[in-house]
């Protein structure tokens, strides 16, 4: 059986930047979604074909989720940068389980593995999405509303701001350890079955990964747009 | 942080996947959303255009169907002015033609009356002459002589006044 390995495989090193596998699999990731919207808007008509269908579909779903929770002025600013992440994640864990992905090597490491199977990809989107719905907070309630969001005068609300304190940075391990121990673990089921029995076996296993796949990249999605709205609104007790 | 450590967690792959993520934001933002945002747009205004157009259309139909019977109605209330007027200036045109046609027949007769009475005088008139004719003849028979201009027409005279009676 396959050694489980938690770090991703270096292929090289482009100056001081290590090129591991995850990262590789990241920019194909980006380069196929590029290629797709290229294709989609090269013949964005008004009556949609089949792939236009599909991503108005998406798109149109991911809007009105974001206008209904953050209200239509708001929603045109956190709708791209959500649904990037679920495009982002989905693709990234259905592209990390085409058959066969992880069996080229090169160097005698695998050239492919599932961008989301290390913590250093999950990490940074999860970095990301804490930073951008501070950056939202800031932006929204002005400087004095957002320190008041964790510390005030009042002592239990000085002591609930605290814990919400450190609640930000539990969301930021949430986001990123969720993710990466959905997919990794997943990679290592899917390994593992297939070490034992690799005809038909796998299968119900596979089928399961892809609902993984695109739950985990719903979940990151759905967690990110309600801390965004969650944290530009005022807090309740300036209403008192 | 030996915990990062053991996961291989490296600032610099932190930061190449954030910038990862942000050319992929900028590149979907661009050619993805705002495209097919715009499409669904122009389409919720145009069905909504469309909704409105086709109440504007109903309702327009329904103001000429209610202006298309009114319309028939007073047509209507025309066509039976026009069919009395019509039927009075007949009656009239039959009245003054029966008149005029009465009128002539009584002109007819009159004048008939009077060409009889001229033949008839003219006839008389003939009559006269000629048996004036007769007379003379048959009295130079009878006589045997010629007579004066003046007998002559003594006779004829009396004659002619015993032949009347």
């Amino acid at each position: 059986m396959e050694k489980v390995v938690l770090k991703p495989e270096i292929l090289g090193y482009f100056n001081f930047l290590p090129i591991t596998n995850t990262l590789l699999v990241s920019w194909i990731v980006i380069m196929v979604l590029t290629i797709i919207s290229f294709i989609v808007a090269s013949k964005v008509k008004k009556v949609p074909d089949k792939l236009q269908n599909i991503f108005e579909l998406v798109i149109d779903f991911g809007y009105s989720l974001v206008s209904d929770l953050a209200g239509p002025q708001k929603a045109k600013v956190f709708f791209p940068i959500v649904v990037t992440f679920f495009f982002f994640i989905l693709f990234a864990n259905l592209l990390g389980l085409l058959p066969g992905f992880a069996t080229i090597t090169f160097k005698h490491e695998p050239l492919f593995r599932s961008m989301n199977s290390d913590l250093n990809m999950t990490l940074a989107l999860a970095l990301t999405s804490a930073f951008l719905t501070h950056a939202f907070a800031l932006r929204y309630l002005g400087v004095a509303d957002y320190l008041k969001k964790w510390f005030t005068l009042n002592p239990i609300f000085l002591f609930v701001g605290l814990l919400e304190l450190i609640g930000e940075f539990t969301k930021i391990v949430s986001l990123s350890f969720r993710l990466f121990g959905n997919i990794f673990a997943g990679e290592v089921v899917l390994s593992t079955v297939a070490a034992i029995f690799a005809f038909i076996i796998p299968l119900p296993f596979y089928l399961l990964e892809i609902i993984v796949g695109f739950v985990q990249a719903a979940v990151f999605m759905m967690l990110t747009l309600v801390f965004m709205v969650l944290l530009s609104e005022k807090h309740e007790v300036d209403h008192n | 942080m030996e915990i990062l450590n053991q996961f291989g967690v490296q600032p610099v792959l932190l930061a190449a996947q954030v910038v990862n993520f942000l050319i992929l934001l900028f590149i979907l933002n661009k050619l993805l959303y705002k495209p097919i945002l715009r499409v669904l747009d122009e389409r919720k205004k145009r069905i909504e255009d469309s909704l409105k157009n086709a109440e504007e259309i109903e309702k327009r139909l329904n103001e000429i169907s209610e202006r298309e019977a009114e319309m028939v109605l007073r047509s209507a209330k025309e066509g039976e002015k026009i069919i009395k007027e019509a039927t009075d200036y007949a009656a009239q045109l039959i009245e003054d033609s029966r008149k005029e046609y009465e009128r002539l027949i009584n002109k007819g007769m009159i004048d008939a009356r009077r060409v009889g009475q001229m033949e008839k005088d003219m006839i008389m008139q003939q009559a006269k002459s000629g048996l004036g004719e007769i007379i003379s003849l048959a009295l130079e028979k009878v006589t045997g002589k010629i007579l004066s201009q003046k007998d002559q027409g003594q006779i004829i005279e009396k004659t002619i006044k015993e032949f009347k009676t």
